[in-house]
């Protein structure tokens, strides 16, 4: 009873993190139709911007967020203008070979600064606390972390769903053209979900550096078990991407306490059921 | 018999210039072991044609077919864990390994393309990926597989044409040629046959090759099995000489990417694609790697890489060939 429920709690902590990991990878989709394999890339940027700050800087990793979310705007308006850009005319094909390429330059562009050895952030507030809450015991950091994605998913649900900005994105998802002719910055756009999708995977990444290793390779495993998640919730849908990560998460925690090899293959069966027997995802349309 | 044979090893449907530059290459091949002496040229050569052996059999599904496969190495796999397992376990001859490793590939892409097809574009790659990596993760968890540890392959004296085992690279060299040979002649009947018009009429327009009365998910699902069955026959090559195999040197993620990458570079449904991605990536790789990795200089060669396939992407989505095609025809003009 006691492993169950904190199994459960710790389930769901992580699947908070895997909500806003999926968040990015769903709005883009939604605003534009193109699957970022590099979204897990992203998230190793976050990481090691909390890495060096904490450790080359007396600064603790929660002063790094912002840091982290700020790069990981910049890091998707300059992959959107630079690249994402030129291959949404082309066929999908050149799409996905598109953002691949991006993931793999990231990926090998941190192995040549960072080596591939595993790092890990080992100073700061949270890092190795535990809070206890009569017999169940949490680390901090994940308590934490799991707040500021439900403060940050919220603070992109509202920018999204109540200011004009916001519809304005919406209506590029729903038909681009018909948003250019109503006068609609419809590139700006694109570059602001990129922007967005960047800075809170970066945002993410930052806070799972708290208690996960930091490797250069470390992204497409996030990437896949957003895929997992996006599909899961609904390729587009927003609030979709918040419940499946953490149905995500508990999947991956209980699963992992039974058969912890083959933890990831339960996510990945996953994705291909949802995939398969139900296309839209939980809250797709 | 005589359109069949004609259908295997013609190219008459394609211009001069293309069988006179296929000659060309076919004697280089064969005489290349002669010309270049250092160990490390002939395993480059060695490398070139088992990748552009495995971009021979995705070409199928990627280029002819249009389906995006990111899950290629778990045919590979496949391929070399049935010559591994069997020759140490029964110490079976290569060449009868060699079938039962096509045919469980087959079957299994077989089995998981009835669900697959019926999703497109990047959910099936992406599925593709998933499926990939899941084999990838019960290859390293079971015990029978010999887990993460991998399968060693009993070495042999003397050159061995039963195990496929020598001493010198040039017995390799001939017998991967061979091996591409084989693979090449297959798909160059499988472009002109029924079937394959079929496929690319569907990765043309799907809805225009329905009209027509083609089955468009049966063609997909055939054609998906019949490339699997041509990535386990590289995979056998992989095991008998590489000699040592695990999951991490035959189905690892970047080896799915790398041939899908080969025939993307080349250019992704044209004969010879392959042959020149594979001819621009495996140099490139080897030698990159091999000085970079001197110098202690971690990631640049798959830098550059990605900057290749992000340029591919967003200028020439077609590969070299797609330019090599339009400086011909605005030379014609």
């Amino acid at each position: 009873m006691e492993l169950a429920v904190q199994l459960i709690v710790y389930g769901i902590l992580m699947g908070l993190v895997f909500s806003l990991i999926a968040l990015g990878l769903s709005l883009i989709f939604g605003v534009m139709n193109i699957v970022n394999f590099a979204h897990g890339e992203f998230m190793m940027v976050g990481m090691y911007i909390a890495y060096l700050l904490s450790t080359f800087l007396p600064l603790d990793p929660l002063l790094s967020l912002p840091f982290a979310a700020g790069a990981g705007y910049l890091l998707g308006v300059v992959s959107y203008r630079l690249l994402i850009h030129h291959i949404l005319r082309g066929p999908m094909v050149a799409q996905l070979f598109g953002t691949f390429g991006l993931m793999l330059f990231l990926r090998y562009l941190a192995m040549y600064i960072f080596t591939p050895d595993v790092r890990s952030v080992k100073q700061g507030i949270l890092v190795g606390k535990t809070l206890s809450m009569g017999w169940i015991n949490v680390d901090a950091s994940k308590v934490f972390s799991a707040g500021v994605c439900v403060l940050a998913f919220a603070a992109v649900y509202w920018m999204i769903y109540r200011t004009k900005l916001g519809r304005a994105l919406r209506a590029t998802s729903i038909d681009s053209e018909a948003a250019k002719y109503m006068g609609i910055d419809t590139k700006g756009m694109n570059a602001l979900a990129w922007g967005i999708g960047g800075a809170t995977v970066a945002l993410a990444g930052a806070l799972l550096a708290h208690f996960y290793y930091v490797t250069p390779t470390v992204g497409m495993l996030f990437t896949l078990i957003a895929f997992a998640t996006v599909a899961l919730g609904g390729f587009g849908s927003i609030v979709g991407a918040f419940i499946a990560g953490v149905l995500i998460g508990l999947i991956m925690v209980v699963s992992g306490q039974f058969v912890s090899e083959l933890k990831f293959s339960f996510i990945y069966i996953v994705y291909f059921l949802v995939v398969v027997f139900r296309p839209r995802g939980l809250f797709g349309w | 018999m005589r359109q069949l044979f004609i259908d295997i090893f013609f190219f008459g449907d394609r211009p001069h210039f293309e069988r006179i530059g296929f000659l060309i290459f076919i004697i280089i091949v064969l005489v290349f072991p002669w010309m270049v002496t250092s160990a490390y040229g002939r395993a480059v050569m060695i490398k070139f044609l088992l990748f552009a052996l495995f971009g021979l059999g995705w070409n199928l599904i990627g280029g002819y077919g249009g389906q995006v496969d990111l899950g290629q190495a778990k045919n590979v796999g496949f391929g070399a864990y049935a010559t591994a397992l069997m020759m140490v376990w029964w110490k079976t001859p290569f060449w009868i390994t060699v079938i039962p490793g096509i045919v469980i590939a087959a079957a299994e892409s077989f089995a998981v393309a009835y669900p697959m097809f019926r999703l497109k574009g990047h959910y099936f790659a992406i599925a593709t990926l998933c499926v990939a990596l899941v084999w990838k993760e019960l290859f390293i968890f079971w015990d029978w597989t010999g887990g993460a540890r991998g399968v060693e392959i009993p070495i042999r004296s003397g050159a061995d044409f039963v195990y496929m085992q020598f001493n010198s690279p040039i017995y390799y060299h001939y017998f991967i040629l061979f091996l591409f040979l084989l693979q090449f002649f297959f798909v160059n009947w499988f472009r002109k046959s029924k079937l394959g018009y079929e496929v690319q009429a569907v990765r043309d327009n799907e809805d225009a090759a329905a009209s027509l009365g083609i089955n468009v998910y049966r063609t997909k699902v055939i054609n998906y099995t019949i490339a699997g069955g041509l990535g386990a026959l590289g995979g056998s090559f992989m095991a008998v000489y590489y000699l040592y195999i695990d999951p991490d040197a035959v189905m690892p993620l970047d080896l799915s990417i790398l041939i899908a990458m080969t025939v993307m570079v080349g250019g992704a449904g044209s004969i010879w694609g392959p042959i020149i991605g594979a001819a621009i990536l495996i140099p490139l790789d080897m030698y990159l790697g091999a000085w970079l990795g001197a110098q202690k200089r971690l990631g640049i060669d798959f830098m550059i890489y990605a900057m290749i396939m992000m340029v591919i992407a967003a200028k020439e989505p077609k590969g070299v060939w797609g330019i090599i095609e339009r400086v011909r025809k605005k030379g014609a003009r």
